[in-house]
């Protein structure tokens, strides 16, 4: 992969749970992601999807691993250019952006604190960020009482953007809005990625969204990145039993009764992660090998950079 | 033969700061015996309240103006309080929260055991049995050790089948789903939507299915019921309606829907934006969304009329709809 932007290597995180056992929330997840790319996270609760996320925007320290961006690492302790490069947008954006401050308050602090405008200039960025997100010059003097679920979230892409980022991590940024408004919120998504180059982390546990807007894909399952890979080669042929019974489940519009899901039960606690191969005990294609041996990333599709972390996932031959 | 239950021109007024509202307005529903009906639509559309008004579980704030609930052919309201008790005992609500629905100090066993042991009058003894059986038949793995657990320390999925064997507990022969799934995994919320149909099959029980997701209902449901903003706007068997819908909001809504099976090229939206409940627009509340409106939908409300066998469309110009392909 040419241009890699952002690099995470190794990456662990792990808690401290009751009893003073460990919880391995983010266990060895390695990732590359080139300039322009969206990188698509899939899991279910609890996948340490958001884990990850908070991590490579700086929000938590790892256990081990690093974060690169273009070669350097991004320490726990970052600088101010560093914490604007990485950006994050939650998915609530009820809580995520203070009630009591207008847009413009939000955004002139923003840019002054990080000196990025000078004071002249600010107003005008403030009314740039508003039309860059598709929303009226007037909602700057709005508090976020006023919005919409809809447009909250513009609101927070807009803070987001306003510290001019490189990479943009957004963690079920559509999940709590209703069909319609997600198609939007998307469409504005996809709109700034052509204008603007962003590179993204998109996680999101809606694999219809994923595969909407990702260039790749990586499917989380018990803290570790169980596959990944470009995102036509891994929608066409997945490898991973997980990823298989993420589509088989996935809501289809055109389609009555489907077959009895193939993996049933529900995953395990991150505390007690099952020996060998994390998925065996709901795999429908479980061996002895699974149960003793934890499978390393293989590679797969003929790209150096999809992987697959299964006994039976190789390509044949 | 004699709907399981049938609503007819229900009317729901909502006060809020003063105002008031229509948050349901003129719905008739009918679900056959051991027929599933889905009713879909985005938040404040009305058809959470339409599914309370039907339990008699509005809150406070809420109020039927006008409307009628027949369950298995019969009013839900009675004269006397005690044969209104019996009627809705028919009726069993699965809320969409089960953290929040359930009781976090009692073991998820008694809460199961509630109904057999005060309403159905069943024995301590045999409130337990059953309440064992229904944990069984919900599908929790060791009912017995699951028994004495109290919610907080059972997973999401697992919640959600306590809080359907709570509804079962009292032998209801119609089953209110409330979104049932929303709050769950995809892997999970197929075997809940699996459950649900078993316990069709099975038990022969109706549901009623709310969802905003159109991509569950047609693994539950077989017909289907489009609300917005208070109304029914369009009715028909699931398959037909997602085929070929014929009202210019369903079609919005498939259109905006992404498909994990393809790479659309381009994103489909509704423009604007749901409208104020306080404010709805005059006539057709889709007309300044709608890509066909014309001056005649702004001269009154448009009522749901009869388009084909088993359809029905809440627009004046539904026959446009079918001028244009659909995916």
């Amino acid at each position: 992969m040419a241009d890699v932007l952002l690099e995470v290597e190794n990456l662990g995180v792990s808690f401290r749970a009751d009893g003073g056992r460990t919880l391995r929330a983010v266990d060895n997840v390695a990732f590359r992601l080139a300039a322009g790319e969206v990188l698509g996270l899939v899991g279910e609760s609890g996948c340490g999807k958001s884990t990850v996320a908070r991590c490579v925007a700086g929000l938590l320290a790892p256990t081990n691993g690093v974060v690169r961006l273009d070669g350097s690492d991004l320490g726990v302790q970052r600088t101010a250019e560093q914490r604007c490069a990485v950006q994050m947008v939650f998915q609530d954006p009820y809580s995520s952006l203070n009630p009591r401050m207008t847009v413009r308050q939000m955004l002139r602090e923003l840019l002054s604190v990080h000196d990025l405008v000078p004071r002249a200039a600010r107003e005008d960025r403030c009314r740039e960020l508003m039309s860059l997100v598709g929303l009226p010059v007037g909602a700057l003097d709005g508090l976020p009482v006023q919005f919409s679920g809809g447009q909250r979230q513009r609101i927070a892409i807009g803070r987001a953007l306003a510290v001019e980022p490189r990479v943009i991590v957004a963690d079920e940024p559509v999940s709590s809005l209703d069909v319609s408004v997600q198609a939007t919120i998307l469409r504005l998504f996809e709109d700034l990625r052509a204008r603007l180059g962003l590179t993204m982390i998109f996680i999101s546990h809606n694999l219809a969204v994923v595969r909407h807007l990702s260039n790749r894909v990586a499917v989380m399952y018990l803290g570790r990145i169980v596959e990944q890979g470009q995102r036509d080669a891994l929608f066409a042929d997945p490898r991973h039993p997980y990823t298989r019974a993420l589509l088989a489940a996935a809501p289809r519009l055109h389609q009555g009764r489907r077959p009895r899901p193939e993996v049933t039960g529900e995953p395990p606690s991150p505390v007690d992660i099952p020996a060998g191969c994390r998925f065996h005990p709901r795999c429908p294609l479980a061996q002895d090998i699974c149960r003793r041996e934890d499978p390393v990333p293989q590679q797969v599709h003929g790209d150096s950079a999809d992987t697959v972390c299964c006994h039976f996932g190789a390509d044949p031959g | 033969m004699t709907a399981a239950l049938e609503v007819s021109d229900l009317v729901v007024e909502i006060r809020r700061h003063h105002h008031r509202f229509r948050a349901v307005d003129h719905v008739s529903l009918r679900v056959d015996r051991g027929g599933a009906l889905g009713i879909v639509g985005e938040s404040g559309c009305g058809k959470s309240i339409t599914l309370r008004a039907i339990m008699g579980l509005l809150p406070p704030a809420g109020r039927v103006l006008a409307g009628t609930v027949m369950v298995q052919g019969e009013p839900a309201s009675a004269d006397s309080p005690r044969a209104e008790r019996a009627r809705r005992r028919q009726l069993a609500m699965v809320f969409q929260d089960a953290l929040s629905a359930l009781n976090p100090v009692m073991t998820v066993g008694d809460q199961i055991a509630e109904a057999p042991l005060r309403v159905l009058g069943l024995s301590r003894r045999s409130a337990h049995a059953r309440a064992l059986e229904l944990l069984g038949v919900v599908g929790i793995p060791d009912p017995r050790r699951r028994y004495g657990a109290y919610p907080h320390e059972l997973s999401g999925g697992l919640r959600q089948r306590v809080m359907i064997a709570i509804a079962l507990s009292s032998d209801p022969t119609i089953l209110l789903c409330d979104e049932p799934t929303t709050a769950l995994d995809v892997t999970i919320q197929a075997q809940i939507l699996e459950l649900l149909s078993d316990l069709r099959d099975s038990n022969g029980l109706t549901i009623v299915f709310v969802t905003h997701d159109l991509g569950v209902v047609g693994q539950v449901c077989d017909d289907l019921a489009v609300m917005y903003a208070g109304r029914i706007v369009e009715t028909g068997p699931v398959a037909e309606v997602l085929a070929a819908p014929r009202h210019p909001y369903t079609a919005g809504l498939l259109a905006s829907a992404l498909d994990v099976d393809s790479h659309a090229s381009t994103l489909v939206t509704i423009p604007g934006s749901i409208p104020d409940p306080m404010r709805l627009p005059p006539g057709c509340a889709f007309n300044p969304r709608c890509p066909f409106a014309q001056p005649d939908c702004l001269v009154s409300p448009v009522p749901l009329r009869a388009v084909a066998a088993g359809r029905a469309s809440a627009c004046l110009h539904h026959d446009r709809l079918l001028q244009v392909p659909h995916g």
